[in-house]
């Protein structure tokens, strides 16, 4: 149902969530969102009986490239009750994902998050939010907002040697780790997969620590091995934890040159060859255990895991392994 | 009379299934007490890589018409080598979300297939690992049958 506010309505709603001297005098509001460039800064999207306060357009970047906004991903106010949430308006990308020298289809799909955002309900582990149609049917989602840093940030921001990250850190990251891993297994298991595994897309809530992921709207077409993105995505993340950040050949050249003789091709990420996976190479102190899960995605690897289950009861048994913390 | 033994060939239409197709038809053509089952599975993709049901359905519809097309030029490229018409089957599935290797074991164990026969496509060990290989999967997880996973270079001289 399409409720109707008035600009008094609506300013009299804002003015309990923003300060009156930064509302403007007259509300855009969009009821049909396709068109999501024009929807900018303090206009309003009623979404059936809500309306949201547009703010920034949600920014992403990677491997330290500016920050791209993304024009149809809003941050927004619930004007009934001062929630702020993230609102993804319907883009319809279909592209070619580059992934090392591998090239697939992947789309991005308004109905398949709007699914996962169904299955997964308030599961800990995941963005919380609901699919709504606006006034043509447009699939939007509306998420409550995670407070929290990006895993990636974290990681990034850890300065100690590796030993001691190793010791007293990485088994309270590794727990975690794996309860966000078990939750991708909760969602394979239902016939679901997150289509975009990387370390940018888990939010480390501020209040629980818990690892949640966001942003699972691609989908990816693999006849014969469904799961094996996402798992290679999760492969990728734990060698990024384990290691404290990637651990590349440059950087061990540049600053290990002894290590780095002593770096061969089955070392190396079996897609990505300018990443180390046998990472006991470089830091001795990873038990061997841990160590032959991570080889698995080594480029000389004769076993793959094929299913998320297997590679969450191998880190399992990892666990006791590894320094209370 | 002996019961007539029954080999399953997974095509495609690639150029590796075309030489499993040969290769059998080299191999088994004119010999008697064969049944050749010609099965090809249509791999759907998710709902959400089409733009509507419709599509979706049309999309389906398109892939199995191009199909039964290719296995009808297959059958006949058996029963000129030698294969009694009655002998050469044709079968196509959809599937969604299991693996292509899962199916075609699955009607390997229907049809109580002796031998299953698939062209090698070659793929690297990365591609293998994103993508997954049919042929490896077969190779590893077929029981009570013979795998012939066919290279390249046994193609027919036909």
């Amino acid at each position: 149902m399409l409720m109707e506010f008035s600009d008094e309505g609506l300013r009299e709603l804002a003015s309990q969530w923003v300060e009156s001297a930064r509302l403007p005098k007259l509300f855009k509001i969009y009821s049909d969102t396709t068109d999501y460039y024009r929807i900018d800064y303090d206009d309003v999207v009623l979404l059936g009986d809500r309306p949201y306060l547009v703010r920034n357009n949600e920014r992403e970047g990677r491997f330290g490239i500016d920050e791209q906004q993304k024009f149809w991903v809003k941050r927004a106010i619930d004007l009934l009750d001062g929630s702020r949430k993230i609102i993804k308006l319907v883009f319809h990308e279909r592209f070619k994902a580059r992934v090392g020298p591998l090239v697939f289809d992947c789309t991005r799909s308004p109905a398949k998050e709007t699914r996962v955002l169904q299955l997964t309900g308030t599961h800990p582990n995941f963005m919380h939010g609901f699919g709504v149609q606006d006034a043509v049917s447009n699939r939007v989602r509306v998420i409550d907002f995670v407070y929290g840093k990006k895993l990636s940030d974290l990681i990034a921001g850890m300065e100690m040697e590796h030993s001691v990250y190793f010791e007293e850190v990485f088994p309270g990251i590794f727990e975690r780790y794996l309860d966000a891993l078990e939750a991708i297994c909760f969602l394979h298991s239902n016939g679901e997969l997150h289509g975009d595994i990387r370390r940018d897309h888990i939010i480390i809530d501020r209040e629980t620590g818990v690892f949640r992921w966001i942003d699972f709207d691609f989908i990816y077409h693999h006849h014969e091995n469904r799961l094996g993105y996402d798992i290679f995505g999760l492969g990728n993340l734990l060698a990024f934890l384990v290691g404290k950040g990637d651990a590349t050949v440059q950087e061990l050249r540049r600053v290990r040159p002894d290590l780095f003789a002593r770096i061969g091709k089955s070392d190396l990420n079996i897609i990505f060859h300018n990443r180390i996976m046998n990472l006991k190479k470089i830091f001795p102190h990873i038990p061997d255990r841990l160590n032959s899960v991570l080889m698995h995605f080594s480029a000389e690897t004769e076993v793959f895991y094929d299913d998320t289950r297997q590679f969450y009861d191998d880190l399992r048994e990892v666990m006791g392994s590894l320094t209370p913390s | 009379m002996a019961q007539s033994k029954r080999i399953l060939i997974a095509v495609d239409e690639s150029e590796n299934s075309r030489n499993a197709l040969l290769y059998v038809a080299d191999i088994l053509g004119g010999f008697p007490g064969f049944i050749i089952i010609l099965l090809s599975v249509i791999s759907v993709p998710e709902v959400d890589f089409f733009d509507s049901e419709e599509a979706r359905k049309e999309w389906i519809r398109e892939k199995h018409a191009s199909l039964s097309e290719l296995l009808e030029r297959y059958r006949q490229v058996l029963i000129q080598s030698g294969f009694p018409d009655s002998c050469v089957l044709t079968d196509i599935i959809l599937t969604k979300d299991r693996p292509v290797s899962s199916v075609i074991l699955e009607k390997q164990e229907q049809y109580d297939a002796c031998t299953l026969v698939v062209g090698r496509r070659g793929v690297s060990r990365h591609e293998e690992f994103l993508f997954g290989s049919v042929s490896s999967k077969l190779i590893h997880m077929a029981a009570r049958c013979a795998v012939w996973v066919i290279e390249p270079v046994c193609k027919s001289q036909l």
